[in-house]
């Protein structure tokens, strides 16, 4: 049969009547469909990043300038805490998972995650968990009385966690908030592992699994393992505070140390899983805008799971200043170092599929070459931290806080961008305007090297992280101002960002099921997608099913 | 899950799909262990609240799941398309050229390491020359090659270079062999990608390309060669080389890639070639 | 029908998936073994750091009686799966009637331990790093031991109403494996707290 026969368009049904709110609002808290459950984790990923972002900003502007007296101390204790804990509990996993809950199903041809109820529940719980931890701003009671948000940093270390040290609750609110999200990161992660493996339509084996799939898959792994000693550390920590146990208790013997291990067992592997979708969503869109299928699938995947194993041994790297001794440091100097490797290998295999294709530059595909190219600087000033001595100097300085703002913000959030432009037409139904989009990009662009380029360079002259304000004669006024002027530019981006959201959501170009002509399943289903998916269950034969669809005659099967 | 069928006509089909019912009871057990814990730091009130809430949650959710999944049925209205898949005319198509060209013929192994050592052999000549025109010394030229190998030559005369030294001669023998090996496999990768005028891309522009690559970087790989070398006598050496070795890799018979292996039994055999150089153009790129 | 015949048949006739809530079991078995190394990990460091009494070796005996009890409820679970499969709903009711039992048992036992070490022994989470580690660390233990038994009592319920069908028995192992685990912790946790820790 001719392609002609493929001339039937899927029509959702159209609403009867307008719905109330009410029964809108119904609709959504009961709601078990994984696409609705997974913008729910995105928009509410979004509400936070704006606060946490606004929280980032208060932060600039008190060190734009020395001897600033916009905060006070205990304020900027406050925010900087909420700003990192917000960020890596509140906004980067709900909205990774949010992306994840969304397309999973879709790329492997499954009618929804294989728990729905548990895929609610999970979200509902983070949310909630959110909600408590910003209570606090209310409700906490700390050392400066009442409304007194968490102020002991986002890896809260003993013994200042102490009760002690910290006396009230405001603590105790960074531990009940991010237990429960950890809760509902794990119910996730289970789901999605499940999803991947036992709802697979015909013919997707695991060889011909979407990459973006084997990262989640690789990614919920992880959370499993990270998040457990997380939690147990909380839960130690939570006996400490309420029953007068002795874990982190010095005085009684306990270990402060432990803590910090406890913390980065979790911590580092948090990074990668934090990293592992935005690599998912390289994966997804690079092939598309490059006209090229992906270049070396297995060495991808093995390459993730290599980083996934690989960055389960690596936390120290984070204790080099604590003193561990010439082993520790030799093997977590060691160990991280070798992360470079498969990571080396994704940046390659990227590369080479780029090479020689056919380059759309849509706005997907330049976030994609920005993140490819920030990406490496990232990993490059990874590789330097991991050198031990190199460490001693420069740990705990904003050299430091400027590498790991290049993954954050340079690697991941700029892939979320990127993911936003490629899978918002499939959300919605229509296309976000790429005239916003380029001057998000180049404002976002040009503001993030303003702030985390030159962040570099007081961290290298010596200024420590966590410092409410320092002196003029340090010479780290000059840098401060510029860093905090990139903060407008990329507030700005984001502004762009946001109005071409709202805007394209009523006034986009229809997008139509498949805009940008890409090859994995969710592009064959109407935009936005029925509650079912897929009407018939879809078979596939290779990794690319719907270049099969379009090219009958030269099916890819052909050559797997 | 379970699906009913029906059919209005050959391609328009209905079919009722069961999706899991919607419920309020995750929700509400999440809201219930939240309010459990924020008891701990507001009132116990709110502990207890939270409890029965989440007790009944749990209830409810598992009367949505035992002893039968509640579902609710959905009616599916799509076209069935000649492949099996629903779906639609892709609206935007790229794709112009499918599949990227490779050769099906290449040259072996053995066909490269031939040619270098030809290559390489060849090279001798005009660089002997140069060494008996320019210091009347048939060892010259080798020793100024070894001299980047050993520290202790860096700053050694022309007198001393003129004379013969083993080691100097082994050195020299074993860096150039390597370099022509090398170069001579890169040759047999390469030259099947120069389809025309083979003798001057292949062995004339190229080593005038890797001449200018080695003017860059040769102060840094061997300053004593980068001190002393007459690049007007480095160039014919060069071309020399290029030439004796594409001509050495030419003469051996080219062997069949996988792009080859993977066309049909008709094509290999030597029918339909023209209409599979149209229709499926070799080797994928995966 | 012309679109039937257009349908591509495939070679993948038989496409068979694990199923879905034994993986579900399984990924949950490995976050919560997550959880429990930690707690063990700081067990063994604080081992013998208590800064007073009392220790392990004054107070600590070995519960043979609740650990056999438990370890022997592991059989009776899976008698209770494998008799549901072959649709013998009674007998699988008897086994996990016996499963509840013993669990009950154990947990009993660590009740009466606890209470004599609080009372008799005066050793309380507060006392010492001993203290700490061993009631976080058996006490995790005992919470997911309850856990199994609501989910093992839930399962027993439907068995008395007679609600419990062989084609439930897919469900009723995913519970099997996580009593399993459960036992499989408390030989860790015994190995460490009540063997190497006394």
């Amino acid at each position: 049969m001719t392609p002609t026969a493929i001339a039937h368009a899927e029509q959702p049904a159209p609403p009867a009547t307008k719905k109330l709110w009410l029964e809108i609002a119904h609709d959504w808290i009961t709601t078990v469909d994984h696409k609705r459950i997974g913008i729910m984790y995105i928009v509410y990923a979004l509400i936070f990043l704006v606060i946490a972002g606004c929280e980032a900003l208060l932060m600039r502007i008190q060190l734009a300038v020395p001897n600033n007296h916009f905060l006070s101390p205990e304020v900027f204790n406050r925010m900087f805490t909420m700003h990192g804990t917000t960020m890596v509990f509140f906004v980067g996993m709900p909205i990774l998972f949010g992306f994840g809950n969304y397309l999973v199903p879709l790329m492997i041809g499954a009618r929804d995650m294989a728990f729905p109820r548990l895929n609610a529940f999970s979200f509902w719980i983070s949310a909630f968990g959110g909600l408590l931890l910003y209570y606090s701003f209310i409700g906490g009671d700390g050392l400066y009385g009442m409304g007194t948000a968490p102020d002991v940093g986002w890896f809260a270390y003993a013994p200042l966690t102490a009760k002690l040290f910290s006396p009230g609750h405001n603590t105790d609110y960074w531990i009940l908030g991010i237990f429960l999200s950890g809760i509902g990161s794990v119910g996730t992660a289970l789901n999605l592992v499940v999803t991947t493996i036992s709802m697979r339509c015909k013919g997707m084996t695991m060889s011909r699994l979407p990459l973006l799939a084997w990262l989640y898959l690789v990614t919920s792994g992880m959370v499993f393992i990270a998040l457990g000693p997380l939690t147990a550390a909380q839960l130690m920590l939570l006996l400490d505070r309420f029953l007068g146990s002795h874990f982190f208790d010095v005085q009684a013997g306990g270990s402060a140390v432990l803590w910090m291990h406890f913390f980065w067992i979790f911590g580092h592997p948090e990074v990668y899983i934090l990293v592992l979708p935005a690599f998912g969503f390289a994966n997804e869109i690079i092939p598309v805008f490059s006209r090229k299928a992906i270049f070396g699938y297995p060495a991808m995947v093995a390459a993730t799971v290599g980083i996934g194993f690989i960055s389960l041994g690596v936390w120290a790297h984070h204790m080099f200043t604590v003193g561990m001794g010439p082993a520790g440091n030799t093997f977590f100097a060691l160990s991280t170092m070798l992360v470079a490797v498969p990571t080396g290998i994704k940046i390659f295999n990227w590369l080479a599929t780029i090479w020689g294709g056919k380059i759309h530059f849509a706005t997907p595909m330049m976030f994609s070459a920005a993140f490819l190219f920030q990406f490496l600087i990232a990993g490059l000033t990874g590789v330097m931290l991991a050198v031990a001595p190199f460490d001693w100097q420069l740990g705990n300085s904003y050299f430091v806080v400027a590498h790991f703002h290049y993954v954050l913000v340079g690697a991941i959030l700029v892939m979320i961008f990127a993911a936003f432009y490629y899978w918002y037409p499939k959300m919605t139904g229509r296309m976000l305007s790429e005239t916003l989009g380029k001057w998000h990009f180049w404002l976002f662009f040009i503001g993030f090297h303003l702030t985390f380029d030159f962040m570099h360079v007081p961290g290298l002259l010596g200024m420590p992280r966590r410092i409410y304000t320092y002196e003029a004669d340090r010479g780290w006024g000059g840098w401060n101002m510029i860093v905090s002027i990139g903060a407008i530019f990329q507030v700005a981006g984001i502004l762009c960002f946001v109005w071409n959201m709202i805007r394209s959501y009523r006034k986009g170009e229809i997008a139509g099921p498949d805009p940008w002509d890409a090859w994995t399943l969710e592009w064959t289903t109407s935009s936005p997608p029925p509650a079912y998916n897929y009407a018939e269950e879809p078979v596939v034969h290779s990794r690319r099913p719907l270049w099969d669809i379009k090219h009958p005659n030269d099916p890819d099967s052909d050559y797997e | 899950m379970q699906e009913t069928q029906t059919r209005s006509s050959s391609t328009e089909r209905t079919k009722i799909v069961h999706l899991p019912e919607p419920t309020a009871w995750p929700m509400v057990l999440a809201f219930g262990i939240t309010l459990c814990l924020a008891g701990m730091v507001t009132t116990f009130a709110l502990t207890v609240l939270g409890l029965v809430l989440a007790v009944a949650a749990t209830v409810g959710w598992f009367r949505c799941v035992l002893p039968h999944e509640k579902h609710e049925a959905v009616v599916a209205k799509y076209a069935v398309t000649a492949t099996g898949l629903t779906t639609h005319p892709p609206p935007r198509q790229y794709d112009t050229l499918h599949r990227r060209v490779e050769p099906y013929q290449a040259f072996s192994f053995v066909a490269g390491i031939e040619g270098g050592l030809a290559g390489g052999a060849a090279m001798t000549v005009p660089a002997t020359i140069f060494s008996l025109a320019a210091y009347h010394s048939l060892w010259y030229s080798v020793n100024l090659l070894a001299a980047g190998g050993f520290v202790s030559w860096t700053h050694a005369s022309d007198a001393f270079l003129s004379r013969f030294h083993l080691e100097g001669l082994l050195a020299g023998a074993v860096i150039h062999l390597t370099i022509s090996l090398l170069v001579g496999l890169l040759y047999a990768a390469m030259l099947p990608m120069f389809p025309r005028f083979p003798i001057l891309t292949a062995g004339i522009m190229a080593p005038l390309l890797w001449t200018g690559l080695a003017y860059s970087v040769m102060n840094i790989v061997s300053p004593i060669l980068n001190d002393r070398i007459d690049w007007l006598w480095f160039i014919p050496s060069q071309v020399a080389f290029g030439l004796v070795c594409g001509f050495v890799i030419n003469l051996r018979e080219r062997v069949r890639t996988e792009g080859f292996r993977a066309l049909p039994f008709a094509t290999r055999a030597g029918l339909h070639m023209s209409r599979t150089r149209t229709r499926r153009k070799g080797g994928d790129k995966k | 029908m012309s679109t039937e015949t257009a349908i591509p048949i495939d070679a993948i006739e038989e496409w068979r998936l694990p199923d879905k809530g034994k993986l579900g079991m399984i990924c949950l078995i490995i976050a919560e073994s997550a959880i429990f190394s930690i707690f063990v990990v700081a067990y063994v460091f604080y081992m013998g750091k208590s800064l007073s009494g009392p220790t392990p070796a004054q107070v600590l005996r070995l519960p043979i009686f609740a650990t056999v009890c438990l370890l022997s409820s592991s059989l009776t679970v899976h008698f209770a799966v494998t008799t549901l499969e072959k649709g013998k709903t009674g007998l699988s009711t008897l086994w996990l009637a016996a499963t509840v039992l013993l669990g009950g048992i154990f947990l009993t036992n660590t009740g009466l331990e606890w209470h004599e070490l609080i009372y008799h022994d005066g050793l309380t989470i507060r006392t010492n790093l001993f203290g700490t580690t061993f009631y976080s660390l058996v006490g995790l233990h005992a919470s997911h031991v309850l856990v199994g038994l609501v989910m093992l009592c839930v399962a027993l319920a439907f068995g008395i109403t007679g609600k419990l069908e062989s084609h439930h028995a897919h469900r009723l192992d995913a519970l099997s494996y996580y009593w399993h685990f459960v036992d499989a912790v408390w030989v860790i946790v015994f190995t460490v707290v009540y063997v190497l820790g006394r």
